[in-house]
Parts: structure tokens; C-alpha cells; sequence
């Protein structure tokens, strides 16, 4: 028997249903530490026949206890008699203790907009994945110590503030929907990140993947739910496409269709082609197809720019946003010509200083490069390089700029 | 659950607001508590004096006191108004917390209150 994996397994079902049952994270994450230590020393010997019952009915146990414990100590009685037994020991006697799944009210506790986007994307890949302190500090890039703080202060808003242990009333739906999406779409760009990373951020990104994954099961009908969860296989499936041997970034449409991972592809799809089956439109769907389309050069061996360029114009109305507006300049100018995309680049309105801004700066030097105007891509090149971008970008900026540079000489 | 919702607005648009825009803001704070007191959850609530009246106590590091002219701190909000509100949980305080009627640039802080 893989105690290891019966325990992870298990994990996300007992925490939430305990959380849910106690109202107090820390509470259900400690019983369930304790309940499966126990079973790393008791199962070798005795395995169980239903190991998440198991553990439910031991983590409960230890939950019950804590909380009497408590009240014994906040009523300051000696030698309390022992209890009489309540409804849930009652049900813990019986053969196989049915575990409520509480999972969505877990996550949509963990990521309630009460708290700031990266608390929520730490709490729940804490609480609901089970990820260590010391393991999210290194996604994160922060000490363990402020890892640490924002988990505790997180959970002690939760409890102090009252942040209900509740699925959400109709009215605030959409407003709690989109704090969990976004929560975990900030997740998923923590693993994403640093391409280079490639070991450690893979295996963060499998979690993210898995969470998810989770709520598209859990909310099967929502196509925002469905196409988020298509968005990160798409893009988890480019991942040994990212890099070449000497490190450098390779961007997305030059990638070798052979490196992607086909199987997220088709999983993505999958998830994709059911969203497609609802009526509503959100900006998760339209990001979905805009992967979706670069995926289509595996077949046709051609990047739909058009195609792309039109759903980023759906998108941009969806979520107006400086990111998307960049994304979009650079499919403007690969659909309808490098001027339209330096139009479009030079509309962009934001409060951001954009000369400073790295996405920006590589936009323009493409779209110059594009357009016949070395010099302007040379500068833009160079204005991207002293704005510090991580190793594997600064190689394929450096690489390109050598290329403009040797242009510009010969010209 | 108790939950204090405090209002913080700019001064600008009531400095030389009409008539009919001070009796309008009036009005709609009227309709919330009307509706508040309705459903049970309404503890207390009242509108504050303006900045210009307030007088702060100030406590040094030894221990010494003495009083300010004006607000505690010069921002752009100030609080103006309070709505003290009994719900089940933080979701609740929320929801009555963006019926609040307050200018553009009004902010409304909900904090829970610790009962002893």
C-alpha cells in the first residue's frame, strides 16, 4: 500500500469537511497532520479498508477532543466527567462514516476577496493542497518567515473577521467566483514564472493544475471554471517547449510543436469544448481559444494570427487591461501589418510609466523590427535589457539584439 | 456578529452642496436604516459633525496629554458616519456595506467589533 499517496489523496475531502465542521482552519489541518501520523505508524500493520474514512474518523476524533479540551479550559473545571457522546461520535461509531465533501466551500473561503490575491493563492495552496510553508516561500520567492505571516495573518482574518464558512449567496456569486479564478490564475503564473525553474516550478505547477482541475469537478456547469482549468494545461503543455539548449526563451509561435505535452493538450481541449456548450462568454473562455489557437500550429503548421487578433479584440473589451493591450498590439501586427500593431501599441492608456515596462519595450522592438525600422528596434531592444529581465529572456533579448545591431550596420 | 461600517468621504462635494443634494443624501441614508431597523440587524447609526469640529486628545510617549484643533489625521476622507449593523457573518456586512450611499472617492470600511 502507498500510505504516502492514500494520505495526500484523502487530504483535500478530510481538511475541508473538518474546516467545515470545526470552523477553524488551523484546527482541521492539525487533526488531520496528527490523524496521519498515525497512520504512517499504524497502517504498515494494520491498513485499512477505506483509508480516507480512516483518517476522517481519526481527524475527527482529534478535533472533537481538541475543542473539548478548549472548553474544559475556558470553563475552568477540574476532572470534567466524561462526556456524554454527541451526534458525531455517535456517527463515527458506525462502519464507514460517509465524508462530506466541503472542498468548494473550502476554497471559496481561502480565496474570499477580503483578503489580499496573494494571501488567498498561499491559504489555498496551504489548506486545500497541502503544500508546506517552506515550499510556497520558494514559489513565492519570499523568506519562510513572511510566507509564514501572511498564511497566519490570513487565517486569523478569516476567523476574526467573520468570513463565512458558506457557499455564496446568488447575489455575490459572480464577485466570490472571480476572487477564486483569480486566485488561482495568480498561482498558476507563480509556477509559470521562471521557465528555468523547470524542476521545482513543474511540480508546482502539477498542484495548481490539480486545484484546478478539483473545481472544474466541482463546478462542472461554470464555463469560466472550465475554460481557467483548459487555460493552465495549455500552457502547462508548452513547458519543455520554453527553453532551448542554451537557455534562452523561445517565444510561443517559434516553439517545436513536438516538445508540447500532448496529453494537457487534449485534456485542455476537452475541458474547453465542454465551456463551449454554455451560453455566457467571460474573458477565461476567450483566453482559453487565444491558447487554443496557437495550439493549432501542431496541425496546420501555421500560427491563426487573424483569428488570434480578433479574440484578443473580444478580450480587450472583457478585460481592458495593460497586459492584454500588449498581447493584442503584437497579434494586431502579426494579422493586419507591423503598423496597425504600433498603432495599437501607441493607444495603449495606462497609469504605468510603459517606457519602463518590459512586455511593453520587447512589443515595441518586434513590432519595429517588423515594420523596417531598425534603429527603433535596436533602442527598444536596449531599453529591455537595462529594465533587468530574468536570465532566460535577457539570452533570447541579448540574441536578438546582436542580430538587429548586425542589420543595422550592414544597412 | 457585530460589524461597525465607517464612512469615509471627501469633504469637496458637501462643502457647496445644495440643498437638495445635502436633503437627498439624507434621504437615502434614511431608506438604509428604515430598511436596516426592518430586518433586525441595525444596532445604532448616526452621521458625525464635519472635520472642522472635531478636537483630538493626544497621549505623548510619557504619558502627558493635550488637545488638537482638527481630525486626528489630515486625509482626504474623514470619517463621517457610522452604521453599527448585528449580521451573521462578514459576507452580510459586505452587502449592506455597498448599499451605503457615499460621493465618488467615499470609502466604507466594515470592521468587525470585538464584544466583551
Amino acid at each position: 500500500m502507498d500510505l504516502g499517496g492514500a494520505i495526500a489523496g484523502a487530504r483535500s475531502r478530510v481538511v475541508a469537511a473538518l474546516a467545515a465542521r470545526f470552523r477553524d482552519l488551523d484546527l482541521a489541518e492539525d487533526a488531520f497532520s496528527d490523524a496521519a501520523l498515525t497512520a504512517l505508524a499504524v497502517w504498515p500493520a494494520d491498513p485499512p479498508r477505506d483509508p480516507a474514512a480512516w483518517l476522517w474518523r481519526a481527524a475527527l476524533r482529534r478535533g472533537l477532543d481538541a475543542t473539548r479540551r478548549a472548553r474544559t479550559r475556558a470553563e475552568a473545571l477540574h476532572d470534567p466527567p466524561p462526556p456524554d457522546p454527541t451526534p458525531e461520535d455517535l456517527a463515527m461509531q458506525a462502519d464507514e462514516p460517509i465524508i462530506p465533501d466541503e472542498r468548494l466551500r473550502l476554497i471559496f473561503v481561502c480565496c474570499h476577496p477580503a483578503l489580499a490575491p496573494e494571501a488567498r493563492a498561499a491559504l489555498t495552496l496551504k489548506v486545500v493542497c497541502g503544500l508546506s510553508t517552506a515550499r510556497l516561500a520558494r514559489a513565492f520567492l519570499v523568506a519562510e518567515s513572511a510566507m509564514l505571516q501572511r498564511i497566519t495573518r490570513a487565517k486569523a482574518k478569516i476567523a476574526a473577521a467573520g468570513v463565512p464558512f458558506e457557499i455564496p449567496t446568488r447575489a455575490a456569486w459572480r464577485e466570490r467566483l472571480g476572487a477564486v479564478l483569480a486566485t488561482l490564475e495568480i498561482a498558476y503564473a507563480q509556477a509559470y514564472e521562471d521557465a528555468a525553474l523547470a524542476g521545482d516550478a513543474a511540480d508546482f505547477a502539477a498542484e495548481v493544475l490539480r486545484l484546478s482541475g478539483l473545481l472544474a469537478e466541482l463546478l462542472p456547469d461554470d464555463p469560466e471554471v472550465l475554460a481557467l482549468a483548459a487555460l493552465v494545461r495549455f500552457a502547462e503543455a508548452r513547458r519543455p517547449a520554453r527553453l532551448d539548449d542554451s537557455g534562452a526563451m523561445v517565444p510561443l509561435d517559434q516553439q517545436e510543436v513536438v516538445l508540447w505535452d500532448e496529453r494537457l493538450i487534449a485534456d485542455g481541449a476537452r475541458l474547453l469544448d465542454r465551456a463551449a456548450g454554455e451560453k455566457s462568454t467571460g474573458p477565461y473562455r476567450i483566453m482559453g481559444a487565444i491558447h487554443g489557437a496557437h495550439l493549432a500550429r501542431r496541425e496546420t503548421g501555421a500560427t491563426p494570427w487573424p483569428t488570434i487578433a480578433a479574440l484578443y479584440d473580444a478580450l480587450i473589451l472583457l478585460r481592458p487591461g495593460p497586459v492584454t493591450a500588449v498581447n493584442r498590439a503584437v497579434a494586431v501586427g502579426m494579422a493586419r501589418g507591423a503598423e496597425a500593431g504600433l498603432t495599437a501599441l501607441g493607444d495603449i492608456r495606462t497609469d504605468r510609466d510603459l517606457e519602463d515596462w518590459l512586455p511593453w519595450q520587447a512589443a515595441r522592438a518586434g513590432l519595429c523590427e517588423q515594420a523596417g525600422l531598425p534603429a527603433e528596434a535596436l533602442a527598444a531592444l536596449d531599453a529591455a535589457l537595462a529594465l533587468g529581465p530574468p536570465p532566460a529572456e535577457r539570452l533570447y533579448l541579448a540574441r536578438r539584439r546582436d542580430a538587429v545591431s548586425a542589420a543595422v550596420r550592414a544597412g | 456578529m457585530q460589524y461597525m461600517l465607517l464612512i469615509y468621504e471627501p469633504n469637496e462635494p458637501y462643502a457647496n452642496a445644495s440643498e437638495a443634494f445635502l436633503s437627498e443624501v439624507v434621504a437615502k441614508h434614511m431608506a438604509l436604516s428604515a430598511e436596516l431597523r426592518e430586518s433586525g440587524q441595525m444596532v445604532s447609526g448616526d452621521g458625525l459633525q464635519g472635520v472642522e469640529t472635531a478636537t483630538t486628545v493626544v497621549t505623548d510617549a510619557t504619558g502627558g496629554q493635550s488637545l488638537h484643533d482638527g481630525p486626528f489625521a489630515e486625509t482626504r476622507e474623514q470619517l463621517g458616519g457610522y452604521y453599527l449593523i448585528d449580521v451573521p457573518d462578514l459576507d452580510a456586512a459586505l452587502a449592506w456595506a455597498r448599499r451605503v450611499p457615499v460621493v465618488p472617492g467615499g470609502k466604507v470600511e466594515v470592521r468587525p467589533v470585538m464584544i466583551y
